[in-house]
């Protein structure tokens, strides 16, 4: 089957259940997007200066490009599309296309989560089984239950969020995991050097900046850094149980066992797994679906449910999507706004038959 | 050229007047120190040397495309260059001066910022709070984003500086900064501090050779001359 008709197949699915077509910008103001997205990004982007010395880029991601697009009609409401285009991005390895074709699908702006998961995966499984592509497997996730187990572990505050943030960056996060593991945060010499300096800026206009921060803003987080040390013991603890979690994965019927076992074992409030799960429905699938806590790092605007699908026969990632609530927000909407979605490749779907 | 050898050094500073001491010999002086209007100069002895004086960064894009044989320059700059120009340069000999460390710097009355984590808390918070990245003003912005990376920030924004990069923070340019710095002075008199952990690389003078140079075997010889001390 040439890709034209493959992606024809696929966009009939989405319009079966009732996504509507959208065409989101090609070029995007390069600007917007690094200062919402940092330098990070940046490296990734195809960029180039319009005549007026305007920074613009290629597109890098279609989900993004659809969220723009969503922000700029000011609807507010909910939106329910599907896309067929390319995306754009610089890639290390000489292997992998500049060009990504794409057939994507996005929910943005329901409160429907569960619902809209559910109805994200089995449209995109509908629309592989038109591609008549058998032996995919499926890996699913959720990087919330991260954040919840996070969020049940005693630590400061600080190292709460730093470990949340860098979730997405497995090579910097096991480097935070070590030092979790080693050395204390606060220096004692400096320390008393740095409290009497502290005094001092007590005295003085609070209001007042330096650098773009008010005094009373470095001293607020000076004094909370102090009175929010880390125990070694903790430290150490907190980086085994994160380990271990890190470690989860089996196929999609025993993820609440072993989740059990693990939250009974480190004496973790089980509520926490309750409202996860959003994948229970996917039980009954006939595909081959693998649960996995440590999956859906490389993308840091997911929230909520990620997930992957690979043809086995050429080893490929034929799709992939999840939930990204908190995208709008930083992309300059004032709220975090629901967005689920997910998208085909369309490049790597060709070498999969 | 095939008989010429061609060798760059620098045209200010401390930087120049230690090149020509790393060059000249007992027996071998320079026709010229290279005045205001004056870029070249050559050795008596050595009829087939010619010095060109240059900016420092000159000397690396031109050691790149082959016009210089040799060269001296930082290994600041040298590591800054595209990938694809360092390439084309080898790294000789490490010399004792020029010595500097590129370095991130804060403001001194940021008291709870003492460290990249520091930073990086702080750099969130920006994003978060007031919607806006942390701006960093550098005269190297390659190694900065590969130094930054590397400790897990990414939320801030590169603001290119062409000089006098201490006083950016200070007229609302930019809140913090990475510079070259030898002794911390100037830094300091700035109002500035030095993070704990924010050393991105510690720099001096090298001398350097254009790899396009190293078909010539004449070109070999007389690179040995100025090694050899």
């Amino acid at each position: 089957m040439k890709s034209k008709n493959y992606s024809e197949n696929i966009i009939k699915v989405f319009k079966k259940y009732g996504f509507a077509l959208s065409e989101p910008d090609v070029l995007l103001d390069s600007n917007y997007i690094i200062q919402r997205s940092g330098e990070n990004f940046k490296k990734l982007m195809l960029t180039f200066e319009n005549d007026s010395g305007k920074k613009m880029c290629l597109r890098p991601d279609l989900t993004i490009a659809a969220c723009v697009k969503y922000l700029e009609e000011k609807a507010n409401k909910k939106s329910k599309i599907y896309y067929s285009g390319q995306a754009y991005r610089r890639s290390n390895s000489r292997k992998e296309s500049i060009i990504n074709n794409q057939a994507g699908i996005e929910i943005i702006g329901s409160k429907k989560k569960k619902q809209d998961d559910k109805e994200i995966i089995s449209t995109i499984l509908k629309s592989i089984e038109k591609t008549k592509i058998k032996n995919i497997s499926v890996y699913i996730g959720d990087v919330s239950l991260f954040k919840q187990l996070i969020e049940s572990l005693k630590m400061p505050e600080r190292w709460r969020l730093r470990l949340i943030r860098h979730f997405w960056r497995p090579g910097y996060f096991e480097d935070l995991l070590n030092r979790l593991e080693t050395n204390s945060d606060i220096n004692p010499v400096a320390f008393d050097f740095d409290k009497k300096k502290f005094l001092e800026m007590k005295k003085i206009n609070q209001k007042h900046e330096i650098a773009g921060r008010s005094i009373s803003e470095i001293l607020n987080r000076f004094d909370k850094k102090i009175r929010d040390p880390r125990s070694f013991v903790d430290g150490k603890n907190i980086a085994k149980i994160i380990r271990e979690f890190l470690k989860i994965s089996c196929p999609i019927y025993q993820m609440e066992e072993k989740l059990n076992n693990f939250f009974n074992k480190h004496n973790i409030k089980k509520k926490l797994i309750k409202n996860t799960l959003p994948i229970k429905s996917l039980l009954r699938s006939d595909y081959k679906i693998i649960f996995s806590t440590n999956f859906g790092r490389d993308i840091e605007y997911y929230t909520g449910l990620v997930f992957e699908i690979w043809a086995l026969k050429n080893k490929q990632e034929i799709a992939r999507g999840g939930r990204y609530d908190s995208l709008l927000k930083s992309l300059g909407s004032s709220q975090n706004i629901p967005a689920v979605g997910a998208a085909i490749n369309l490049n790597n779907l060709h070498t999969a038959k | 050229m095939k008989n010429i050898i061609i060798i760059g050094i620098p045209s200010k500073g401390r930087l120049k007047e230690n090149s020509i001491n790393f060059l000249e010999k007992d027996n071998l002086k320079l026709t010229s120190k290279g005045g205001d209007r004056n870029y070249f100069a050559s050795f008596s002895s050595l009829p087939n040397v010619q010095i060109v004086y240059l900016h420092a960064r000159e000397i690396i894009e031109r050691l790149g495309d082959g016009t210089l044989d040799f060269g001296i320059s930082g290994l600041d700059l040298l590591e800054e260059s595209p990938k694809n120009l360092q390439k084309k340069i080898e790294k000789l000999k490490k010399l004792d001066f020029g010595v500097a460390d590129l370095v991130v710097a804060v403001p001194d009355d940021w008291i709870d910022v003492q460290t990249v984590a520091d930073l990086e808390e702080v750099s969130f918070y920006f994003r978060d709070k007031k919607n806006q990245r942390l701006r960093v003003a550098t005269k190297y912005p390659n190694l900065t984003n590969k130094f930054f990376s590397t400790k897990g920030i990414t939320q801030y924004k590169l603001i290119s500086s062409l000089g006098a990069t201490e006083v950016y923070p200070f007229t609302g340019s930019s809140e913090i900064i990475t510079d070259i710095t030898s002794t911390g002075d100037t830094l300091k008199a700035n109002n500035l501090r030095i993070l704990k952990d924010g050393s991105i690389l510690k720099s001096s003078a090298y001398f350097l050779r254009s790899k396009k140079s190293r078909k010539y075997s004449n070109k070999n010889k007389i690179i040995k001359l100025f090694l050899n001390n």
